[in-house]
């Protein structure tokens, strides 16, 4: 997960690139440190720096993460040659590398070669059975190839060994979350809050989906964690206001307006909205104004 | 005429282009909208539509129920109601309608009988360079009396058109000047209001 500084960083660096003002580097470097997919922009200038011998060997012992980081763009653009090429290149330098093998299963996986792939990553899993990298491919290859059920299958089976991968068990969530097996996913959710307590963006997304399976106690439960979201936020989540608006709403709805709500939560955040769009979005106040009436009537 | 079973279908060039560009904005993931319009005689005029979102929230109710409750507010003052729903598949080879593209389809039929379902043809969308084509590059579902949705098959005249012939010119154009990244979507304006997603802008 990205923070805001890291964001407008990101987007600073981006456009700097993009318009011929250098920087290629640091942006490069800043995509790979924050595990983005920013492939076509990375294959793009990745090359340029790659191509220019003078850039190239300003890199020193980079050079060779740049190849890497390059290879991967290009499979993902489907550029098979550029990724060829640069793969070659490693497997020059690093002969008998379990890292550049992983590449080449990836090439193989780029082609379309998917038997052939899963041959190459069993073989190196044989050797380092904890290889988290390439534990993860045999995942993804599954979900590339339409084989949802395998990959919760993989991913499960990954889960096992290292509970600790938070993004393992959001993906797990969101492939759940596809297929709207929402138990499913409520109990990744569950375990990520768990582990991460003050990340908010689990608090919301456990409330999404607790709101999504219905029912008067999940809904209750939700709009505490919509709650819980905004106390985190310090109120700028806009999701979660809306969210506790939703659960008011669907709960009077519910229960016929018999029991007694705590509507005071959702008063304060219509008025937060409300607020928020006085100051950013003006012409859509009177849309907010209808839409918060539509809910409340419901 | 109580369901979509013999309609047409026809949809205006800006709301056809958008959705494409909303698909080609966010490559790697799924990504839906809706359709507004209204029905004239037995064909239901597609004039308008708002890309929706491209994360996982695309299987999850509040933003989806906050997006409809706002989008319909909005454009019954036009006097267009919302006539159906487009979805586009996080693969490239996957052309099945999924549930959570059924189970939206199904939510919109209950107050538009005549509501379609769109879905985007990725193997026709990397054709369109080579092979010109006016047809719209999705595929067109509607709910018939087994009350499920199915495809409409695209032989003799087409159920489905763009109101415009060179729509896909005009798209293809686009497609080239990376128009995509102007696209707002409803996920995007959740993250920050200040982001517009009438797409107001977009085609000036």
């Amino acid at each position: 997960m990205v923070s805001k500084t890291e964001e407008s960083l990101l987007r600073q660096l981006e456009n700097q690139v993009e318009n011929g003002g250098g920087g290629a580097w640091e942006y490069l470097s800043l995509v790979r440190k924050l595990k983005l997919r920013r492939s076509d922009k990375v294959l793009k200038h990745g090359l340029i720096l790659l191509n220019d011998p003078k850039k190239r060997s300003a890199l020193g012992p980079d050079e060779w993460t740049l190849y890497e980081q390059v290879a991967i763009a290009a499979l993902d653009c489907q550029c098979l040659d550029v990724g060829k090429d640069c793969i070659k290149v490693l497997q020059k330098k690093f002969p008998d590398s379990k890292r550049v093998g992983r590449l080449e299963a990836m090439l193989l996986e780029a082609k379309g070669s998917w038997a052939e792939a899963e041959k190459a990553y069993t073989s190196l899993l044989e050797d380092n059975a904890l290889d988290q990298v390439i534990s993860m491919r045999r995942v993804a290859m599954a979900k590339a190839r339409g084989d949802i059920l395998g990959a919760i299958d993989w991913l499960n089976k990954y889960l096992e060994i290292f509970m600790a991968d938070h993004d393992a068990w959001r993906e797990l969530a969101e492939i759940y979350l596809s297929l709207q097996m929402y138990k499913q996913a409520a109990f990744c959710y569950e375990e990520l809050i768990l582990a991460q307590p003050t990340i908010p963006l689990h608090h919301l997304a456990y409330a999404d989906v607790l709101y999504t399976i219905g029912g008067l106690e999940n809904l209750q439960t939700a709009k505490k964690y919509y709650a819980s979201t905004i106390e985190l936020t310090g109120g700028k989540n806009t999701r979660a206001l809306y969210g506790v608006c939703l659960c008011t709403s669907a709960i009077a709805q519910l229960t016929k307006g018999k029991n007694n709500e705590d509507k005071e939560i959702s008063k304060l955040a219509a008025a937060a909205l409300e607020k928020d769009y006085k100051q950013i979005s003006p012409d859509k106040v009177s849309l907010l104004g209808s839409a918060l009436k539509t809910m409340k009537l419901q | 005429m109580s369901n979509g079973g013999d309609c047409k279908y026809v949809i205006h060039q800006n709301a056809y282009i958008k959705l494409v560009l909303h698909a080609l904005n966010h490559k790697t993931s799924a990504v839906n909208g809706v359709l507004l319009g209204r029905l004239s005689g037995e064909v239901v005029e597609i004039t308008e539509s708002v890309p929706l979102f491209h994360t996982s929230q695309i299987g999850l109710l509040p933003p989806l129920e906050i997006a409809l409750i706002t989008i319909e507010e909005y454009y019954s003052s036009q006097g267009l109601s919302i006539v159906g729903y487009f979805h586009a598949n996080e693969r490239f080879d996957d052309l099945e309608l999924g549930s959570v593209a059924r189970n939206i389809g199904d939510h919109i039929h209950r107050y538009f009988p005549q509501s379609a379902v769109l879905l985007l043809d990725n193997r026709k969308l990397g054709a369109l360079r080579n092979k010109k084509d006016a047809a719209p590059i999705m595929q067109l579902y509607t709910r018939d009396s087994s009350k499920s949705w199915k495809q409409v098959e695209s032989t003799g005249t087409s159920r489905l058109t763009t109101k415009e012939p060179s729509a896909n010119i005009v798209l293809l154009d686009f497609i080239s000047s990376n128009k995509w990244n102007e696209i707002v979507d409803f996920d995007d304006h959740l993250d920050d209001i200040s982001k517009d997603w009438l797409n107001s802008g977009l085609f000036k």
